[in-house]
C-alpha cells in the first residue's frame, strides 16, 4: 500500500509504514486506540489519518439522490411468466436480494422455480433478463421430464409473447444444473462455480432448491449457534453476489410445524394462527429481503379441461409491498394465478382461518410431472 | 485549569515517557523549550517540538458550537432542545409517545423482527422530514445508509406521494399554498441522499466521512442507518473486537447527532436468547449495544397486529405501548 498517496504529512506517513499497516481497508477496521498503539501518534493525527483513508475507500464519488437512483435504475423485476402473479408481486422478483418461497411439500415451489428458470430467457421486454439460470438442487434428483412438459408448453403459458420468440430459444441448453449434497458442497458451489457463471454472463438468476434442507439434516438440536453461522456466512456469500450483479437468487424454504402456544421467543411475523411457519428460524429470516409462502388449499379448481388443487401465494413480508395474496392453479403449463379478488390485507390475515383446515393431496407423480 | 499529562491527546508510548520523566500536568511543560524537553524525557529534538505543539493545539478553546468553550446554562440548554423540533411518522400514537415525533439532536434505535415495518418507519422518516415549516414540519434533507439491500426507490414515491397528498388536503393559506408548490414528488427524491454499505469496513469509513458531509450539505436534518446490525453481525470471530468498534462508532453517531442537529436513526435486528430455558426475542448486537442510543423503540407482532413499545427514553412516560396500525396505507396516513 503507497501511503504517500493520502498525502499526508511526512511524519504520518513514516509511522504508518512503521506499524505494518497494508490497506486502508485494515486501517479502517481498527480503533483509535489500536492505531495509536500501532502508530505512536497523536489522536487528531489519528483522526485524520482516518478520514484521509476513509475519503481514498469511499471513492470520490459525490453522494447520490434517490432521484438519481430513479433516473438511472429502471426498477426491472424477473416477472414470473403470470400477469396476476406479476401484479401481486408488483413486477416480480426484485433483481438484487434473497427471494424466499416457503410453504408445505406439494404446493408448488419446485414448479415455481421451474417456471423462473424459463421466464429469465426471454427478453427484457417480455419480463425476463435475456439470459440463464442455475439451478442448485439439494434434496431430490432435478425434475427432468417436469421441465421438459414446461417447455412444450411455454407457448399455452405465454400467449403475449410471438410464437417465433418462444421457438427460437433453446431453454434446456442456458439451465445449468447443480446437485450438492452436502453443506460443504453449497457453499464451494456458490463460492466459485456461480461467480464463474455469472461473470461471463451466462445466468441471471440463482434459484436454490432446497435452502433448508442441509441445515436441517447437518445440525443437531444444540448446534444452533453453528448453523446460524453457516446460514450467514451462506447469506452473505448470496446477498454479495445479488448485488454485484444485480441477479435475483430465488430461495425454496421448507417449513415447520407450530405445536406448542404463542411463544415468545418465536416470531411468527403476523401469520395468525398457522399450523406452519418457514424453516431456520430468525437468523434466515433477517437475511431474506423478500418473503413469499405457498399454501395448498382444499378442493378443486378447473380451467378448460384441466383441474388441480388451488394455491394461495401470499406475500408475508417486502420492503415494498403490502401483504396480499393470489390464488393460483399448478397447471400442465405452469403456475398461472387465478382471477379471484387480489385481497389487500392491511395488518391483518384474515385468510389464514381457511388454510388451518388439513389439505388432501393430488395424485400427482412421484417426479413431479402432472398428470395430463 | 490543570490537565494531565495522561488525558491528553498524544500517542500510549510518549505519555508513558513524559510520566516517567516526571511531568504530570500539562502545565509543566509549558515553560520548556524543546531542547530541554528532549533532554529531559530522551526524545529526539524534533519529537519533542511535535509534543510541546500538540500540546498548544489541545489547550485552545474548541470551537463546536461553542459548547466547550464557555460552558452552557441548563436553561439555555432548555431552550435549545424545544427549538430544535421533531420530525413526525404520520401515526398519532407513535408520536405523542415519542413526545411529538422522533427528536432532532438524538440517537434513536428501531429494533424489531423481520418484516414488521423498520424499513417503512425509516423511509416514512425520510419523507416527513421535508415536510414545509407552516405544516410543522422541518423542511430539511436527509441521508439515507442502505447496509442491507432492502431500500427501494419505487416505495419512497409511494410514501412521497402520499405525504404530499396529505399536506395538499391540509393547505388553506396563501403561505402553505405557496410552500405545496415547491412540496413535490421529485423535490422530495431529490433531498434524499442514499450511501449504499455492503460490509462494516464500508459504514465505519462513511461514518468518518459525515462530519465534512454535513457540513457541506447544513440542510440535513435526518440521517437513518437501515440496518447497523447486518454489516456488523457478519465476518466477526472476535467480539470483543465488535464491541470496541460498534461502542466506538454509537459515541461517535451520538456526538454528530448533536453538534450538527440531526436525528439519527439506527434499526437493529431481533435475535433469540435462551434465559433460565425459555426463549425470548431481544435485540442484536449485544447487551453493551442496549446503551448505545438515547431512545429505542421495539416494534413486535403480536397476533396480527404491529405493537411499539418506547423501552428506553429521557421521556417520563417512556415504556408506554401503543398501536401502530399498517404502516401501507399508501393514501391515507394511518390513524
Amino acid at each position: 500500500m503507497n501511503w504517500e498517496r493520502l498525502n499526508l504529512s511526512p511524519r504520518i506517513t513514516a509511522a504508518l509504514q512503521k506499524g505494518n499497516l497494508n490497506s486502508a481497508k485494515e486501517l479502517l477496521g481498527l480503533s483509535v486506540l489500536e492505531l495509536q498503539a500501532l502508530t505512536h501518534l497523536s489522536t487528531s493525527d489519528v483522526q485524520q489519518l482516518r478520514r484521509a483513508a476513509a475519503r481514498l475507500y469511499c471513492g470520490a464519488a459525490p453522494v447520490r439522490t434517490a432521484l438519481d437512483v430513479r433516473n438511472s435504475e429502471p426498477g426491472e423485476k424477473l416477472s414470473l411468466a403470470c400477469p396476476l402473479l406479476d401484479a401481486l408481486l408488483h413486477g416480480g422478483l426484485p433483481l438484487c436480494g434473497i427471494t424466499e418461497l416457503s410453504g408445505e411439500s406439494g404446493a408448488g415451489k419446485t414448479q415455481l422455480g421451474l417456471q423462473l428458470c424459463l421466464s429469465v430467457q426471454y427478453p427484457a421486454e417480455w419480463g425476463g433478463l435475456g439470459s440463464g439460470a442455475v439451478y442448485i438442487c439439494t434434496e431430490d434428483a432435478f425434475p427432468i421430464k417436469r421441465l421438459r412438459q414446461l417447455i412444450t408448453q411455454q407457448p399455452r403459458l405465454r400467449p403475449d409473447i410471438p410464437q417465433a420468440l418462444v421457438h427460437s430459444i433453446r431453454f434446456s441448453d442456458n439451465i445449468y444444473i447443480e446437485h450438492t449434497a452436502d453443506l460443504g458442497a453449497l457453499q464451494s458451489c456458490i463460492a466459485q462455480r456461480v461467480p464463474v457463471l455469472l461473470s461471463r454472463g451466462l445466468v441471471r438468476l440463482v434459484v436454490i432448491d432446497s435452502i433448508a434442507a442441509l441445515f436441517r439434516s447437518e445440525f443437531q438440536a444444540d448446534e444452533s449457534m453453528e448453523r446460524a453461522r453457516h446460514l450467514l456466512a451462506l447469506s452473505g456469500t448470496l446477498h454479495h453476489l445479488s448485488h454485484s450483479h444485480k441477479v435475483p437468487v430465488f430461495c425454496i424454504n421448507q417449513v415447520t410445524d407450530v405445536i406448542d402456544s404463542p411463544n415468545p421467543g418465536r416470531c411468527e411475523f403476523g401469520l395468525v394462527e398457522s399450523r406452519i411457519l418457514p424453516a431456520l428460524g430468525l437468523a434466515w429470516a433477517n437475511q431474506v429481503m423478500v418473503r413469499l409462502m405457498l399454501w395448498r388449499l382444499e378442493g378443486t379448481v378447473s380451467d378448460g379441461d384441466q383441474s388441480c388443487a388451488p394455491r394461495r401465494l401470499e406475500v408475508v413480508f417486502a420492503p415494498h409491498l403490502p401483504q396480499a395474496s393470489c390464488l393460483c392453479g399448478v397447471w400442465l403449463e405452469g403456475v398461472r394465478g387465478i382471477p379471484d379478488v387480489v385481497r389487500e390485507d392491511p395488518g391483518a390475515s384474515t385468510l389464514t382461518e381457511a388454510l388451518c383446515r388439513p389439505v388432501e393431496r393430488d395424485p400427482e407423480q412421484k417426479d413431479g410431472s402432472m398428470v395430463s | 485549569m490543570l490537565r494531565t499529562v495522561a488525558s491528553s491527546s498524544l500517542a500510549p508510548s510518549v505519555k508513558a515517557k513524559l510520566i516517567r520523566a516526571g511531568f504530570c500536568s500539562v502545565a509543566d511543560l509549558q515553560e520548556l523549550r524543546p531542547g530541554q524537553l528532549s533532554k529531559e524525557v530522551g526524545v529526539s529534538q524534533e519529537e519533542a517540538a511535535e509534543i510541546l505543539k500538540t500540546l498548544h493545539t489541545d489547550a485552545l478553546p474548541v470551537n463546536d458550537g461553542g459548547l466547550v468553550a464557555r460552558g452552557v446554562t441548563a436553561l439555555e440548554l432548555l431552550q435549545r432542545e424545544q427549538a430544535q423540533g421533531s420530525i413526525v411518522t404520520f401515526c398519532s400514537a407513535l408520536d405523542s409517545a415519542l413526545g411529538g415525533g422522533v427528536p432532532v439532536g438524538k440517537t434513536m434505535e428501531v429494533c424489531g423482527p423481520p418484516g414488521v415495518g423498520k424499513t417503512q418507519l425509516c423511509i416514512q422518516l425520510a419523507v416527513d422530514v421535508q415536510i414545509p415549516m407552516c405544516f410543522g414540519g422541518l423542511k430539511g434533507q436527509s441521508l439515507y445508509i442502505d447496509t442491507e439491500g432492502s431500500f427501494m426507490v419505487e416505495r419512497v414515491v409511494d410514501v412521497a406521494r402520499a405525504a404530499v397528498e396529505h399536506c395538499s388536503l391540509l393547505a388553506e393559506d396563501a403561505e402553505q399554498q405557496k410552500a405545496m408548490k415547491e412540496f413535490t414528488v421529485e423535490k422530495i427524491l431529490s433531498c434524499l441522499f442514499l450511501m449504499r454499505c455492503h460490509d462494516y469496513v464500508k459504514l465505519l469509513a462513511q461514518s468518518y466521512l459525515l462530519p465534512s458531509f454535513l457540513s457541506e450539505h447544513p440542510e440535513v436534518r435526518l440521517i437513518v442507518i437501515d440496518s447497523i446490525a447486518y454489516p456488523f453481525r457478519r465476518d466477526f470471530e472476535d467480539f470483543s473486537h465488535r464491541t470496541r468498534l460498534l461502542n466506538a462508532l454509537a459515541q461517535h453517531l451520538n456526538q454528530l447527532a448533536t453538534q450538527h442537529n440531526v436525528a439519527i436513526v439506527l434499526t437493529n435486528q431481533m435475535t433469540t436468547k435462551v434465559w433460565n430455558g425459555q426463549s425470548k426475542m431481544v435485540p442484536a448486537l449485544g447487551e453493551s449495544w442496549g446503551h448505545a442510543a438515547a431512545q429505542r423503540l421495539i416494534l413486535y407482532w403480536e397476533g396480527a397486529r404491529r405493537l411499539a413499545v418506547l423501552s428506553k427514553s429521557s421521556r417520563p412516560d417512556g415504556g408506554h405501548c401503543c398501536h401502530t396500525r399498517s404502516l401501507w396505507s399508501a393514501h391515507t396516513p394511518t390513524p
